[in-house]
């Protein structure tokens, strides 16, 4: 499956990312979707080039995954916006593009002169999409936070873990990927919200609490209020419903609606011959296992104990019993569907000959999204100042000459 | 009947997606709540919903109602099809099958810009209603169809997923516990929204091309592929040979300090992070840490990656003598990232959500008024729309099809035979057991506009068949 040279949805469509960490997964959305993505970085290469998980290569070079993965498809304009002839350049490109991606870190905000409303004053047409802790107003707008900040204040994660130990938040920065796709999905409402009122921008304004809850909403206060106290459960949440180990690892399995629970008992009843499995007592939705939780939990165990992990989910996926095997990082990179259907694309990097990505999750008329080179400091510092701002030769070498640009 | 959400100062408020009008055929999460965000920002949408085929969460139903109580009514109570998946719809009750049922839908798609859907493969191509078909009589539609595992061949493509089941595959559940156990996972279909979100982008730049070429498009979103993009810089890791990572807690992968901590009360932590050198710098001018500056065991980042045990015992050792809310204050104010993990309880009574307007009560023709959660994408100039919670099974049935050119005779010849469904009891207004004290805890007024709660009375309800409808969904790919 390669990608062929019909345009993306953005294209045309042109963007400057100076996010930190969890913004910038938006930017990579916009150049998935075809849009001109413009990484600004300081002369001596943003700090996003060292952001975790680092992987230490043979040759002794730490490589940010993290930046490799956020980067690709992007072009590197290195400039250096505290002097004034590189502030001078931003503030011209600013007054060109569609969207600017700010800086998440307040500091970083101040110091760079960089807040939303400035760059916004920078240009009528310009859309600034801002994703900070709590957002941008109200009476906590000035905190500071993180992914796991994030999680604790949705009221999700106290509902996650152990009944033995503290709450704990999923890792993998998940939801610094809420908070990106809510910004990505904003920005886009900014700009047809632009094409619809007269070429007018605004500032797109994200707070990662309120995105944790966007992720959430299931587990959220809505049944709390109904009288379902919020509890840790653990790994099994419900009779035949949660994460049960087998051989060589864990399953999830999901058996709750009442279809869910026939197919089942089918198999609970086919195989380990238990009559009473088929009881009318244990049919339909989830509550009318509740009861029987700790029986029905044992037969289930029985049968994982039986299986390894991708027969279980083999067997239970041709028995339409939802359920998945838990995999890791590495079980992903040979997992047979994706393989099958291309989900993985191989583009270059300046540090290590190739990197292997996931693909963006969309084909558009069934054409996958090409993905785009992990980019070196100012890789493209030059062809972004003359095709992008019309600068001329001349220019660009006094620039270079003096620092501004690298 | 729009929300103003501007400070007093008048200012001009769009809706941009107020021209549009899009078909759902949503189940569970995935598409329903990516339809729902294009609601909340104007668009029409319209939910074509089965008897035959419902949408999984209107199999479920409110936890307070008797088990017994008829599916009819009992499929209008979800808080969720109410409170977050389906605000600011209409729905239409019209089975596809059949010839007047598809003939129907069809005169829908005719007048409509977006369909969008998440059925399986098999389903959309028994049912003729994939992106050429509706293409074929509306060549300017956006289509999307977000099947778990999308529309090539592979050896998934006809799996069932049911949110938990795909964080498994994907990478997610892995990712969530401790590191001396088996992962934990969590009880959030975490796929599910960050594909409605993935997909409401996808959406939106189709149409944005669509305004500029006037040609639709086909968009295949894989709900697997999504959840695997989120882990991206993960899998990333694992490809460049990196340690396979496993889940951490509550530790951030290669800086410290990061955790959650006990603090003065039973049952309430609060969560730090002060993970580069400056909330460090910041984390060690607070009262009571001072001396942890001056420990060799932290001096460097690295050191206090190695020695994140003793850290952490060091800072439960303060915070253990605190509230999670003084803990917090202080911390913050100091510029620590802090904050005690909240319960439900504490969400919805949350000073900052409720400063930013997040939860409302909207108007709901069943209940009176419902709580509705809000976008976490605030436009200023393009404010969410929330005048309306989710609407009861067919309750725009009739409206919406003499809206595109049925006639009310052929209406009702399409109710009499089964295949369009209207509202069923109109007149039945039930109450949340929760509804009272909603205005009091959450400050939120009550819609003026709305009818008067009363209490359920099934006996109204006797003397028909309430059998249950089947609730088999062989057609779902995902929810």
């Amino acid at each position: 499956m390669t990608g062929s040279e019909a345009p993306g949805l953005l294209a045309g469509t042109r963007v400057v990312d100076l996010a930190g960490e969890a913004l910038t997964y938006a930017g990579r959305m916009f150049a998935d979707l075809g849009a001109d993505v413009i990484l600004v970085e300081p002369t001596s290469g943003t700090e996003a080039r060292h952001v975790p998980p680092l992987v230490t290569m043979t040759d002794g070079v730490a490589v940010s995954a993290h930046f490799a993965f956020m980067a690709a498809g992007k072009r590197s304009l290195a400039l250096d916006t505290a002097v004034p002839a590189g502030r001078a350049i931003l503030d011209r490109l600013v007054q060109v593009v569609d969207i600017v991606l700010v800086p998440g870190d307040l500091d970083e905000r101040r110091n760079r002169g960089l807040d939303p409303a400035t760059v916004r004053a920078l240009s009528d047409r310009v859309i600034v999409t801002s994703v900070t802790a709590f957002g941008s107003d109200g009476p906590r707008r000035h905190w500071r936070g993180s992914d796991m900040i994030g999680w604790a204040t949705s009221g999700a994660m106290y509902g996650i873990g152990d009944p033995d130990r503290p709450p704990v938040a999923p890792g993998g920065g998940l939801a610094d990927a809420a908070a990106a796709l809510n910004a990505a999905m904003g920005s886009m409402l900014a700009l047809r919200a632009r094409q619809r009122n007269g070429g007018t921008g605004q500032v797109v304004d994200i707070s990662q609490q309120e995105a944790v809850l966007s992720v959430s909403m299931e587990a959220g206060p809505l049944l709390t209020m109904e009288g379902q106290p919020q509890q840790r459960a653990g790994r099994r949440r419900m009779a035949a419903h949660g994460v049960f180990p087998v051989q060589d690892g864990m399953v999830e399995i999901v058996a709750f609606l009442p279809t869910q629970w026939d197919a089942m008992a089918e198999w609970l009843h086919d195989e380990l011959g238990i009559e009473e499995v088929m009881m009318d007592e244990f049919r339909g939705g989830s509550a009318s296992r509740f009861l029987y939780s700790d029986l029905i939990e044992g037969w289930v165990l029985e049968l994982c104990s039986r299986y390894t992990k991708q027969d279980f989910f083999h067997e239970a996926q041709r028995r339409r019993v939802p359920c998945g095997s838990i995999n890791s990082a590495a079980d992903l990179l040979t997992d047979p569907h994706l393989d099958a259907v291309g989900a993985w694309v191989d583009v270059a990097h300046p540090e290590v000959a190739s990197v292997r990505l996931p693909r963006a999750p969309v084909r558009i008329d069934g054409v996958a999204a090409p993905v785009g080179a992990v980019p070196g400091i100012g890789e493209h510092t030059d062809t972004v100042l003359r095709e992008v701002l019309g600068a001329t030769d001349r220019e660009i070498a006094a620039r270079r000459a003096d620092g501004t640009i690298a | 009947m729009g929300e103003l959400e501007d400070n007093g100062a008048a200012r001009a408020v769009s809706r941009p997606l107020d021209d549009l009008r899009v078909i759902e055929i949503g189940y569970g999460v995935a598409a329903p709540v990516c339809c729902r965000n294009l609601a909340e920002f104007g668009a029409d949408v319209i939910k074509v919903e089965s008897v035959r085929r419902p949408d999984s969460l209107r199999t479920v139903g409110a936890g307070w109602m008797p088990p017994d109580a008829p599916w009819e009514v009992r499929r209008d109570t979800g808080t969720s099809i109410n409170g977050f998946t389906c605000p600011q719809k209409r729905s239409v009750g019209l089975e596809l099958e059949g010839e007047g049922g598809r003939d129907a839908f069809l005169r829908l798609v005719e007048r409509s810009d977006v369909v969008i859907m998440n059925m399986s493969v098999d389903a959309v191509e028994e049912l003729g209603i994939g992106a050429a078909d509706l293409q074929a009589i509306n060549p300017r539609l956006v289509f999307m169809n977000m099947a778990s595992f999308g529309a090539l061949p592979g050896p998934y493509r006809s799996y069932r997923t049911w949110g938990g089941n795909l964080a498994a595959l994907s990478g997610v559940t892995e990712l969530v516990g401790w590191p001396d156990r088996d992962p934990v996972g969590m009880p959030i279909s975490f796929p599910d929204y960050v594909s409605a979100l993935w997909g409401a982008t996808a959406v939106i730049a189709a149409i944005l091309r669509r305004d500029a070429t006037g040609v639709g498009c086909d968009i295949d979103l894989a709900q697997y592929q999504v959840a695997v993009g989120c882990l991206g810089p993960t899998v990333t890791e694992a490809h460049l040979g990196g340690p396979t990572p496993h889940a951490t807690g509550n530790r951030a992968p290669g800086r410290a300090p990061q955790g959650v901590y006990t603090t003065r009360d039973p049952d309430r932590w609060v969560g730090i992070s002060a993970t580069d050198d400056r909330a460090w710098d910041a984390l060690v001018g607070v009262d009571g840490l001072e001396h942890l500056a001056a420990d060799p065991r932290f001096a460097s980042p690295d050191d206090r990656l190695t020695h994140h045990d003793e850290l952490d015992r060091a800072l439960e050792q303060w915070t253990s003598t605190r509230t999670d809310w003084e803990a917090t204050a202080e911390l913050q104010h100091a510029g620590v990232a802090a904050a005690p993990v909240m319960d439900h309880w504490d969400v919805l009574a949350d000073h900052q959500l409720a400063a930013r307007r997040f939860f409302r009560v909207s108007p709901s023709t069943r209940f009176g008024g419902e709580l509705t959660y809000g976008q976490a994408a605030h436009l200023p100039d393009a404010p969410r729309v929330a005048d309306r919670a989710g609407p009861a099974f067919g309750e725009h049935t009739r409206e919406v099809l003499l809206e595109v050119g049925f006639s009310a005779s052929e209406i009702d010849a399409l109710v009499a035979v089964e295949v369009a469904h209207e509202m069923p009891h109109p007149e039945l207004h039930l109450e949340r057991p929760f509804l009272h004290w909603i205005p009091r805890v959450m400050r939120l007024p009550w819609p003026e506009s709305s009818i008067d709660p009363a209490r359920i009375v099934f006996d109204r309800l006797a003397g028909r068949d309430w059998s249950s409808a089947d609730d088999d969904t062989p057609h779902e790919a995902g929810t």
